[in-house]
């Protein structure tokens, strides 16, 4: 346990990005926040207060959510990054030499990677958008006060949605097990060129799939898992229903549902066999 | 007592290359043994299998542990300096000593600490902004503060200028060997080295050639500057290596009777980077 504290920490003196990336968002939309020009004409006004009456604070919700996605956004694009990095970068510059002289066992050092990936980083990612979402719904309550007479915030919505991001990291990190897994597989094995790797032999799986089977399964079944697949397990919405009106983002989690959907079992079963595959390969391999 | 390092048959290929080819050999305990051979002989190859860090064909025992089903083990027991270059170049000193004093129970922090006042090296300097010569003090530094039972070091002193070479070999003879510890060096600088051994490994095309205590260069082996005119006699006395130096002929023999090489000229103990020449070159013809 004291080790996997160490290897995280290593982690973090690693990747210092891991806290200017999501300082830098925040510091963004607060600056945006503060000083961008709101052009609103009286039919904006209108909606927005027809919106606020129809939908009560669940447009405060939304509004969290809304501002809180370049988070979502980055964090995805960074910890897709972090994990194909993550077990070349050492092979690469040959400091695995030296990683590999403690003692440290290589199952230890995969999980602590796959911990960042999955779940360190979306938790970071998590603490800088609570406390963007705060100072905004101040800053911008304050500015819309002053045209709208009134303000979007709602202490009980921000408590839901700091729940409805928890939600999001323990869901994300199982839904996405099998994909970080692969990567990592990858990250472990390519001896350069580690991006090309992780795509072509899924092409060329699809390709031979298609050609001479005439299906498209694993192409339909990656495509669930890298796109709205993750939506329509852990949330019980739709594309068509997600922006109507609800009494809060809470009656959408779908936890029960997430857990027993067999994508998500038959996800972690198939991310479990590629970690055990990378750690065998990180085991033997140290060349580039 | 069995042996330290134990390789029978070890062998590896790459594709359709032997890199190693049914090598056989033993450490010993407290010994400084240096593993030597030219470029490409096997010398990282045998290391890399030692140390868990590559698979192997053979049998291969380290402390008594299978080295890559027990590394983690091993590494508490062994450490190694790969090469200069390997600490991260994002990496902090402090953070280095920090890192192994967290994760390595015999890690001696003062120790460390200690070595690295002697030097320029800062605790808040980053791997980048050091030399190389001041890397491999950190790495030094950061590896004899283990009480280790085994120190591997994979050539040690690449690309280093002569001062930080000497400085190297100082500190590990000054500060760090003593009869509970063993040391294996891979080089193909024998001359840095020799004086430093008590044994000797060559490896050529992957085959140990030579596998000998330096005591025992002394008994077995024998240079002899053979005068003109017994030149004849002394060749057919099968000698496996012959140069020409200065106008002598010297012949290197193995195992051959002192009594009847004195009859021939002049015997010389060979020193070990003449025998390696000698062993390699009269291997090839």
């Amino acid at each position: 346990m004291n080790t996997m504290i160490w290897l995280i920490r290593r982690e973090f003196w690693e990747n210092r990005a891991i806290w200017w990336m999501p300082a830098g968002i925040g510091m963004l939309l607060v600056l945006i926040a503060l000083f961008g020009q709101v052009h609103l004409d009286a039919d904006d006004i209108a909606q927005i207060h027809a919106a606020k009456s129809l939908h009560g604070s669940y447009l405060a919700a939304k509004m969290f959510l809304l501002l809180s996605s370049p988070f979502l956004v980055v964090m995805g694009a960074y910890a897709s990054w972090y994990l194909l990095d993550c077990l070349y970068a050492d092979r690469r510059d040959r400091s695995v030499l030296f990683w590999k002289s403690l003692p440290i066992s290589d199952t230890a050092t995969v999980l602590s990677k796959l911990a960042m990936g999955l779940i360190v980083i979306p938790l970071v990612y998590f603490a800088f958008a609570l406390l963007t979402t705060l100072l905004l719904a101040f800053i911008l309550s304050m500015r819309l006060t002053i045209l709208l007479d009134a303000g979007i915030w709602s202490a009980r919505n921000w408590l839901d949605f700091q729940m409805v991001w928890l939600y999001i990291v323990a869901t994300l990190a199982l839904w996405f097990l099998p994909v970080a897994a692969w990567v990592m597989l990858v990250s472990a094995w390519a001896r350069r060129a580690v991006l090309l790797w992780t795509t072509l032999p899924l092409l060329a799986v699809m390709l031979l799939e298609h050609y001479f089977l005439s299906t498209d399964w694993f192409m339909r079944e990656i495509w669930l898992r890298i796109s709205y697949g993750y939506l329509v397990a852990a949330f019980s919405v739709d594309n068509a229903t997600f922006f109507s009106p609800a009494s809060g983002l809470r009656q959408e989690l779908n936890p029960l549902g997430f857990v027993t959907e067999p994508q998500t079992l038959i996800g972690i079963a198939v991310g479990a066999a590629l970690l055990i595959a990378t750690v065998q390969l990180r085991l033997r391999r140290t060349e580039s | 007592m069995p042996a330290l390092i134990e390789a029978r048959d070890l062998t590896k290929k790459y594709g359709s290359h032997l890199a190693l080819d049914h090598a056989n050999f033993n450490v010993e305990a407290g010994r400084i043994v240096g593993l030597i051979g030219p470029n490409g002989a096997g010398k990282t190859t045998v290391l890399r299998a030692i140390l868990g860090l590559s698979s192997y064909a053979g049998h291969l025992r380290v402390l008594g542990r299978d080295p890559i089903a027990e590394r983690r083990l091993l590494m508490q027991d062994a450490c190694f300096i790969a090469d200069v270059a390997v600490l991260p170049a994002w990496l902090r000193v402090d953070q280095a000593i920090d890192f192994v004093a967290g994760v390595h129970p015999k890690f001696r922090r003062e120790r460390a600490s200690q070595l690295l006042e002697k030097t320029q090296v800062k605790p808040r300097h980053r791997m980048r902004e050091l030399s190389k010569g001041m890397k491999t003090q950190v790495h030094l530094a950061l590896t004899m503060a283990i009480d280790a039972r085994l120190f591997v070091l994979d050539e040690p002193t690449l690309g280093l200028d002569l001062l930080a070479r000497r400085s190297f070999y100082d500190a590990l003879v000054n500060d760090y060997m003593d009869e509970t510890r063993t040391i294996l060096i891979t080089t193909h600088q024998v001359e840095e080295v020799e004086n430093l051994l008590t044994d000797v490994l060559f490896i050529d095309k992957g085959r140990i050639v030579l596998d000998c205590s330096i005591d025992a260069i002394a008994e077995r082996y024998a240079a002899v500057a053979v005068a003109a005119d017994r030149l004849d006699v002394a060749r057919a006395a099968r000698p496996f290596f012959e140069r020409q130096t200065l106008g002598k002929r010297v012949l290197y023999f193995e195992g051959a009777d002192p009594g009847t090489l004195e009859t021939f000229g002049e015997v010389l103990t060979p020193s070990v980077s003449d025998l390696f020449v000698a062993k390699l070159t009269g291997a090839a013809a």
